[in-house]
């Protein structure tokens, strides 16, 4: 089977199970729905100082949610010994990578878009075209996001305390993602002339092209042993 | 086909360690195609570990390992393994849990394939069932039906009688010495001395990491053996 369309069963088979479980799914946005609602209570509710906190809560709640999806897609390996039997396999390591790559960052486009929505209902912001460039650098983080996420995924999956070292491991390594997707966000949402989201965008994608490069390449050894 | 003069598989002083945990020690092993060999030990003598690095699942800290067919991915190719764990998918249906394998290995016709495996393992009645459905048995079966997709020259099982009553082990013995008949070469590892002797012809006790006796069934006093692996067992306790 030519590797695009290994790819495809790959995610296809992840996209089913999460499907046909849900269960992770719905905890994720409701995580991500309590992180907005509790912010909202903390702040006093449509003054300046909660505007200008708004981008910064914005990528809270979409973050940390982030990282019940991605210990969510290995512990569906683990469960039965699944990802052995993926190791096992002649499929190229990349090609597996990949599957789960695109599975996860696709999931997680869904959970931010859906996050995205209600931050703009709860603190109340309106519909505007702006919030389509939100929504590019949410899909171009999600893209980093995932890509260093099911590396290290699959690195702690053995491990007794992965929901722990997951997000230890990831938030620094992802801090290069982070900064230009919060300083966008501010620009696009407080800022009365947007003049450098482009270098935030530029940023995204480049350290999103080392990260994607990186987890392709470095999956086998991390699978190795 | 591997050349009939070389061994399957051959085992030169592979040691496993885990810190200063010696999982594996020293051990020469040599499987030609056809055997059928059964591991024993006790709890923590190493087999899991052995078989994991015989199925590439993990690096052995030393020493060497060969197959009569070369290459990492023709070694993935003709290796099925079957563990305690199912390798299934609990949400998928045990079809698309065979078809997903038949895919990932690039098998031809993978519809056909893994329909002809449900039914060779008696599980067409369950086709669309989800795994997480199925008992132990069943579930096994299907795990085997898994292993076999790709039609392995090498199964390695690790405790595949795990968890299944009477009835489920002696269906699962019985599709195993329909393998055997075959001539498909099985590497199996149990501490249940029962199964393993009635279905394989060569014996071994690991014990300690170290393999520390071997026997051919045909030289092998099976009603005595018993005795003979606690002594074993007792005996590499003592070192």
């Amino acid at each position: 089977m030519n590797p695009i369309a290994l790819t495809w069963v790959l995610v296809g088979k992840d996209l089913k199970i999460e499907y046909r479980s849900r269960q992770a799914y719905l905890t994720t946005v409701f995580f991500a729905l309590l992180i907005l609602v509790i912010f909202n209570f903390a702040f006093d509710p449509g003054s300046p100082a909660t505007r200008e906190a708004a981008p910064g809560i914005l990528w809270v709640a979409l973050l940390f949610p982030g990282i019940i999806r991605l210990n969510r897609s290995f512990q569906v390996e683990m469960e039965e010994g699944t990802l052995y039997g993926l190791i096992l396999s002649p499929a190229d390591r990349g090609v597996l990578f990949l599957g789960k790559f695109l599975a996860n960052w696709f999931l997680l486009i869904v959970v931010d878009l859906l996050v995205l929505l209600a931050f703009v209902i709860v603190y109340n912001f309106s519909f505007s075209v702006q919030l389509l460039w939100i929504a590019l650098l949410i899909v171009l983080s999600a893209l980093g996001f995932s890509a260093v996420g099911t590396l290290l995924g699959a690195m702690v999956s053995t491990i007794r305390t992965r929901e722990v070292m997951l997000p230890v491991l990831l938030f620094p390594i992802i801090l290069p993602i982070i900064l230009p997707a919060v300083n966008g966000t501010q620009e696009i949402l407080l800022a009365q002339e947007i003049q450098s989201l482009g270098r935030s965008v530029e940023l995204l994608v480049a350290f999103d092209v080392i990260y994607l490069a990186a987890g392709f390449v470095l999956f086998d050894y991390v699978v190795a042993d | 086909m591997p050349d009939p003069s070389v061994p399957l598989l051959r085992l030169s002083k592979v040691t496993k360690r885990f810190g200063v945990i010696r999982a594996v020690w020293n051990v020469d092993l040599e499987v030609s195609q056809g055997d059928s060999l059964a591991i024993f030990g006790p709890n923590g003598a190493g087999k899991t570990t052995l078989l994991r690095i015989i199925a590439s699942l993990t690096q052995p800290t030393s020493g060497e390992i060969e197959f009569a067919f070369k290459g990492d991915n023709q070694s993935r190719n003709r290796v099925g393994y079957v563990s305690h764990l199912s390798l299934l998918y609990n949400e998928l249906t045990g079809f698309e849990n065979l078809l997903f394998y038949a895919r990932l290995y690039d098998i031809q016709e993978a519809h056909d394939r893994a329909a002809e495996m449900l039914a060779k393992m008696g599980l067409e009645g369950a086709r669309n069932q989800r795994t997480g459905e199925y008992s132990r048995g069943m579930k096994q079966r299907l795990t085997l039906a898994r292993a076999l997709l790709h039609e392995p020259q090498l199964l390695l099982l690790d405790e595949p009688y795990t968890g299944l009553d009477q009835h489920g082990s002696r269906l699962f013995t019985e599709v195993l010495r329909g393998l055997k008949q075959e001539g498909r070469t099985i590497l199996l590892v149990t501490h249940n001395l029962g199964e393993g002797l009635e279905l394989c012809d060569r014996v071994m006790i690991q014990n300690r990491g170290e393999l520390v006796f071997q026997a051919r069934g045909e030289h092998l006093d099976k009603s005595g053996f018993e005795k003979l692996y606690f002594q074993a067992v007792e005996e590499g306790g003592e070192r």
